[in-house]
Order: structure tokens, then C-alpha cells, then sequence
């Protein structure tokens, strides 16, 4: 029942959108959505019996346990913060000319439609039909990004669909693997994940390992890990910037699931040995090239998208580690990072439009008299800059303090080369705050640029999300722990 | 009833039929060749998933080859047909890293290695005959052909054929190694559906080389009307 709640939410904004004609109403239609969306969720974690069993979710195809919930929750809190961040960045673009009045319907539609893919996605039991609705995030998201329909935006979106989905099609490869191998063990075939989990153990080593191989290319495909990362700065820095935070603190979260689920059953087989050590090769090789692509990066957007690759990394160092101590700070991390790197896209949307070059999102950012410009999104950028490289006080301190700390337990070497490569990323994201803040025009010398007056709702989403961060980062309440345990239990880690 | 035999050696003629279509895909030039050869390798498809369904009569063969022949042979082809000739570009000679020769070379190499590949991995699933073992090997060279003209190929066009071929590759795999449930496989489509129609309207944008086109003119001073045709 709870779950046709959410599809009724998304059809009813969806048919206001339709119906609307002006800007705002579409906006408010999809603030309402992502808010109707938080509160549903909040419901169930508070008031149900988690994992929910009742009609339509103990089905075969979908289901709710606390991992989905939790998604769900980040995913749609994100989704709230910048639906209303967007009503001031959309009307920005549309003074400008970049986007046209015709493409607003479609955009706050697929917007719609995102978030409703994203939950059916979290809440899917059966594993193909996750893919499928991972297949159908990236549409969304893919059209998301060429809505300014300048060149560069087409461009990127088109790579980002090639990317995603060739590699997605090698992770359906593997699902077709996964499928035929319980089909040996069961006698029936089943994709079910908590079927699969029951049975995991008994599976053969060799076509676990095969099938974990194929179905990680494609999701580390939609996560920007390493051979593949290479669509996430373009698309990241091209789209509008609300929908850059969705991509950046949403979408990659879907990539980073799937490796998750179905780690967790290739983990109860002997495969486990093979493959932690390859996911952690992977993971570094992320770490290393976002810390590379990083140091010279004169564009913020690209910095701090190149930041989400290597947070993904440091993610799946994580789950490589695989103690149940390290899985338990990987799912907060989850959270912290996705948080956090909504609040600097939102920070660095309102640098854009400040400072936006005519010619291309490709060009060096022209930061200048930042604090008498724009202080709020000054401070934004660097207490979000703060928080992401893993200061006290901020909650990826913890999560990175613990996973470095399980880490160094299992290799000394691997810590050490780790602490090298996070300490290059701190050092690129402060250079670029020192160089581009302290620019400042001289007293006497004229100035040609005019201050854009941010709107209200451009600032209030992102007061919103520093405060939001830094209550996590200093509050940790009992049921957080008991919670996150839970997980860590449901995925027998 | 319909000898097993017979149909046996029909099916093992249809899989190297594909091989040929996908290496006639991979040395075109001509786009319109290439939309009516992607349009024959999924006819090819259809018949095999029917040669399948006469073999093991499931009823979800028969559902499948429907789909997709509506959406594979007809639908899809059309609209790509369609969109080229509203960008106006009729030949693809523009190629990154690989030209046409080496990627049918280097496809045969990667048949060679995904047969000793997937002959080390499926040894472990018990009593499959010869011929699923050899469906699955053109099942997924089939994919990784159509992943290098991905690769090789410039035009965004051209990928998005390459994409679909490496779809098809997919499918067949699916075919010949298991059997999905058939509201997974019926959705799968309708979302690659989905996934097409709107890359092919994106690359309308982006091949529309009109600007490119003009440029070209002005370099060659060649404005006038009989070398506008490519």
C-alpha cells in the first residue's frame, strides 16, 4: 500500500505539471512531490514494521528493508532541498535565455519521473527489474542535462548515455549469469535478491566471480569508478547546477547500491577472496585519478565533481575492507557525501551565475571579489570544502577516520598510500578556494560586473543542508547506530 | 514432427548469419545499409528465437520473437531512418582508433577469447549441449562487436546502431543460455525502446552538422547546388 502511496505522489504532481502553466506551479508541484516523498518515508521508518510486508511488497518484485528505506530517505530529502533551489536557478535561466519557456513542462517532468524511478529503484527485490529502473534513471537524468540544449550539454548527455548504458547491457550479462547459476543450485531460477541471499553460499565459486565481474562494470559505470568515470565531470559540470547536486548526491548513490547488493551475495561464497582485493584496486585507481584531475582543475563545477569521484572510490575501498565496521561507516559515509555535495552544488550554482563565462562551461571560472559578491555562497563553498575533505565537527570526518582505521588493519601500505592521495585532494580543493577568493578588484579600479541578487529560494535549501550536516556530523544518536546495524544484519556482512 | 536435427543445423546457419551482419556492420560506410543490415541481423533473431521455440516449445520465445520483430525489424530501423534523413548525412567514413579492417581482424581474436572464456566459466553448469554453449560464444561477440563499432565509429548515429547491435547480442545470449521470466524481458524492451528514441532525437542535435557543412563549403568555396549532396 505504502508503495502505490508513493507512485500516486508522482502521478499527481505529474498530472499538475501537465496541467500548469506558469513556472511556479510546476515548481511547487515537485517541491510537494519530494516533500510528500520525505514525509512517506519518515512514516514507514517510524511507524512500521521494517521490512514491510504487505500487499504489492512482499511480492516478488518489490520489497522495503532498511537499506532501500535509507536510500530512499537521502535520496528524497536531496530531491526536496533542490526542487526548491531550482524554482530560483530555473527562472535565472530563463531570464538569461539558456533555457527555453517550451522545455520547462518536460523538464519538471523528468524531474518527476526521476525521483519516482529512484524509489521503485531502492525498494526493487528483484534485481532486474533494478536494472531496469537503473536504466531508466539514466534516461531521466540523461535528458536532465541536455535541457539547455546548447551543443556541450547535447555532447555530454550523449556520452553519458553511451557510457552508462553499454556498460549497463555487460551488467545485464551478468544478472543473466547470477540467474542461471541459482537455476543449478534451486532447480527454479530467481533474481530475488532475498531468495539469492538465502541460497548464496551454495553457489559455485567460478560463476559467482563471473557474474560479480559483469554486473560491476555497469553500476561502477554509473557511479564514475575508475575506467569509467569519464562521462561524470563532463555531465556533472554542464547541467544546470540543481540537477548537477541530483546527479552528483542521488544518482551515483544508485551505482554504489547495486555494487552493494549484490557484493553482499557474492561475499557468503568463496569468491569473496578474489574479489575484495580487486574492488579495493579499483577504488584506489579511482582515488588516484580524481586526485590528479583535481590539481590543476581551474572550473569549480569539475572540482567538485571530480570530488564525487573520488568519494566513490574511497566508498568502494570501503566495502572492499568488508568488516562489518567498515560496511557501517561506508553507509554513513553514503549519506554524509551525498549531503555535502548537494550543499557545494548548490554553492557553486550561485558562483555561476555570477560569474558565468558567454562563451563555455568549459573555461577557467573568473572568481573575483567573491565576499562582497556572493559571501553566502562564499561560505558555502568553503565550509562544504571543509566538510568534504573530512574536517572535525563535519560527519565525513567519522566515516573517513573509521574506514582509513579498518583499513590500516587489514594493509598498513594501502593506508599510507590512501592518507597520500586524500591529502592531494584537500590540497587541490584549498588551493582553488585560496587562488579564486582572494581575487579582489583594486579600490580605486572600476568594476564591470554586476551582482546577481540571488533569490530566497537559491539560499534557503542551502542554510538549509549546512545546517542539516552539521547536526549529523555532531549529533549521533543511539537509534542512528541501531539502524545502521541493521543494515550491516540484513546485508550479513 | 519437425526433425531436431534439421532444425539444429537451421539454427547453427542463423548464428553465422548474425556473425556476418554484425561484421558487415562493423566495415560500412553507408549509413543507410547499415539501418537496413541492423534491420536484417534482428529478422535473423526473430527466426532463431522461433527455430528455438520449435526445439523446446516455451511459450515465451514465441513472445519475444513478436516483440521484436515489432520493435527491432520495424519500429526502430524506421524512426533511425527517419532521423537521417532529416540530419541529411548518408555516409560514415570518419573512424577513432580502429579502421575497419583491424576491427574485423580484431573481432575474430575476440571470438577466439570469449570461446576459451565462457568454456572455463559454463563448465560448471551441468548438461548443456553444444549448441547453447555455441549461441552463448556468438551471444556475446555479437556484443562486443557492436561495442567496437561504438568505439570506432564518430558519428553518434552510427553508435547508437552499434549500441543496438550489442543489444542484440544480449538478447541472444539470454536466449540460448536461460530463460527469463517474460514481464522482465517484455520491460527490458520497452525501456531499450525508450533509450533509443531519445538518444537518436539528442543526436539530431549533435550530427545535424548543418554548421559543420557551411563551414566546409566556405572553405572549399564550393557553394552551389550540385555539391551539396554528400
Amino acid at each position: 500500500m505504502i508503495l502505490l502511496g508513493y507512485i500516486m505522489a508522482a502521478l499527481a504532481a505529474l498530472a499538475a505539471i501537465v496541467l500548469s502553466s506558469t513556472h511556479r506551479r510546476m515548481n511547487a508541484a515537485c517541491i510537494l512531490h519530494a516533500a510528500l516523498t520525505v514525509v512517506l518515508t519518515v512514516y514507514v521508518l517510524l511507524f512500521q514494521q521494517v521490512p514491510v510486508a504487505s500487499f504489492l511488497i512482499g511480492s516478488h518484485f518489490f520489497f522495503m528493508d532498511r537499506l532501500g528505506l535509507y536510500e530512499v530517505l537521502i535520496a528524497s530529502v536531496i530531491f526536496t532541498c533542490a526542487a526548491v533551489y531550482a524554482g530560483g536557478y530555473v527562472e535565472s535561466l530563463l531570464s538569461s535565455k539558456e533555457l527555453d519557456q517550451g522545455s520547462l513542462k518536460l523538464f519538471y517532468s523528468s524531474w518527476t519521473m526521476l525521483l519516482l524511478v529512484l524509489v521503485l529503484a531502492f525498494f526493487c527485490d528483484n534485481l532486474a527489474l533494478f536494472w531496469i529502473c537503473a536504466e531508466l534513471t539514466t534516461i531521466l537524468s540523461a535528458l536532465l542535462v541536455a535541457i539547455l540544449s546548447a551543443r556541450e550539454n547535447i555532447d555530454a548527455a550523449i556520452k553519458y548515455i553511451f557510457i552508462a548504458s553499454a556498460s549497463m547491457l555487460f551488467s545485464f550479462v551478468g544478472l543473466i549469469f547470477l540467474f542461471e547459476t541459482s537455476r543449478t543450485v534451486l532447480g527454479t531460477g530467481t533474481l530475488n535478491w532475498t531468495a539469492l541471499m538465502q541460497h548464496a553460499s551454495a553457489f559455485p565459486a567460478g560463476m559467482a566471480l563471473a557474474a560479480f565481474a559483469l554486473v560491476f562494470m555497469g553500476f561502477a559505470a554509473k557511479s564514475g569508478i575508475f575506467p569509467f568515470h569519464t562521462w561524470l565531470p563532463e555531465a556533472h559540470a554542464k547541467a544546470p547546477s540543481a540537477v548537477s547536486a541530483v546527479l552528483s548526491a542521488v544518482l551515483l548513490n544508485v551505482g554504489i547500491y547495486g555494487i552493494l547488493r549484490v557484493y553482499a551475495i557474492v561475499h557468503q561464497t568463496t569468491a569473496a577472496a578474489t574479489i575484495a582485493p580487486l574492488l579495493a584496486v579499483f577504488g584506489f585507481f579511482t582515488v588516484g585519478i580524481a586526485a590528479f584531475s583535481m590539481l590543476p582543475q581551474k572550473n569549480l563545477k569539475k572540482l567538485v565533481a571530480f570530488s564525487s569521484v573520488e568519494n566513490m572510490g574511497l566508498i568502494l575501498i570501503g566495502i572492499a575492507v568488508s568488516t562489518p565496521l567498515a560496511i557501517f561507516w561506508v553507509l554513513f559515509h553514503i549519506m554524509a557525501h551525498s549531503l555535502t555535495k548537494a550543499s557545494l552544488f548548490f554553492s557553486a550554482g550561485i558562483l555561476h551565475r555570477q560569474y558565468r563565462s558567454r562563451l563555455s562551461t568549459d573555461a577557467d571560472d573568473e572568481i573575483r571579489d567573491v565576499f562582497r559578491l556572493q559571501p553566502l555562497a562564499a561560505w558555502g563553498i568553503i565550509i562544504g570544502g571543509l566538510a568534504i575533505t573530512g574536517m572535525p565537527l563535519f560527519p565525513v570526518f567519522f566515516s573517513k577516520l573509521f574506514i582509513l582505521r579498518e583499513l590500516g588493519q587489514a594493509s598498513m601500505p594501502a593506508l599510507f598510500l590512501l592518507l597520500v592521495l586524500l591529502f592531494v585532494i584537500a590540497s587541490a580543493l584549498g588551493y582553488f578556494v585560496i587562488a579564486a577568493f582572494c581575487r579582489v578588484t583594486e579600490a580605486g579600479a572600476s568594476s564591470d560586473i554586476v551582482p546577481y541578487v540571488t533569490p530566497l529560494t537559491m539560499k534557503i535549501p542551502l542554510v538549509l543542508l549546512i545546517g542539516l550536516i552539521i547536526i549529523t556530523g555532531v549529533v549521533f544518536t543511539r537509534g542512528e547506530t541501531a539502524f545502521f546495524e541493521g543494515i550491516v544484519q540484513e546485508l550479513r556482512f | 514432427m519437425i526433425d531436431t536435427a534439421l532444425v539444429q543445423g537451421i539454427i547453427r546457419i542463423l548464428l553465422v548469419c548474425i556473425i556476418i551482419t554484425a561484421a558487415y556492420i562493423i566495415s560500412t560506410r553507408n549509413l543507410l545499409s547499415l539501418v537496413s543490415m541492423y534491420s536484417l541481423q534482428s529478422v535473423t533473431l526473430v527466426c532463431l528465437a522461433l527455430a528455438l521455440w520449435v526445439l523446446e516449445s516455451s511459450p515465451v520465445l514465441l513472445a519475444i520473437a513478436a516483440v521484436s520483430l515489432v520493435s527491432k525489424a520495424i519500429v526502430i530501423p524506421y524512426f533511425i531512418a527517419t532521423i537521417q534523413e532529416k540530419i541529411r548525412i548518408r555516409r560514415d567514413i570518419e573512424f577513432h582508433f580502429l579502421s575497419p579492417t583491424t576491427s574485423l581482424l580484431f573481432s575474430m581474436a575476440l571470438m577466439l577469447v570469449v570461446y576459451t572464456v565462457l568454456s572455463h566459466i559454463l563448465r560448471d553448469i551441468p548438461a548443456r549441449d553444444n549448441l547453447f554453449f555455441f549461441g552463448a560464444v556468438i551471444g556475446i561477440s555479437l556484443m562486443l562487436m557492436g561495442m567496437m563499432v561504438m568505439l570506432s565509429r564518430k558519428r553518434a548515429i552510427t553508435k547508437v546502431l552499434g549500441f543496438l547491435s550489442m543489444e542484440n547480442g544480449v538478447l541472444l545470449f539470454g536466449m540460448f543460455v536461460t530463460e527469463l521470466p517474460f514481464i522482465i524481458e517484455f520491460l527490458i524492451i520497452i525501456d531499450l525502446i525508450i533509450l533509443v528514441l531519445l538518444t537518436t532525437i539528442l543526436t539530431v542535435g549533435i550530427d545535424s552538422t548543418l554548421e559543420d557543412y557551411h563551414k566546409r563549403l566556405h572553405r572549399f568555396r564550393l557553394v552551389g547546388g550540385t555539391e551539396e549532396r554528400p
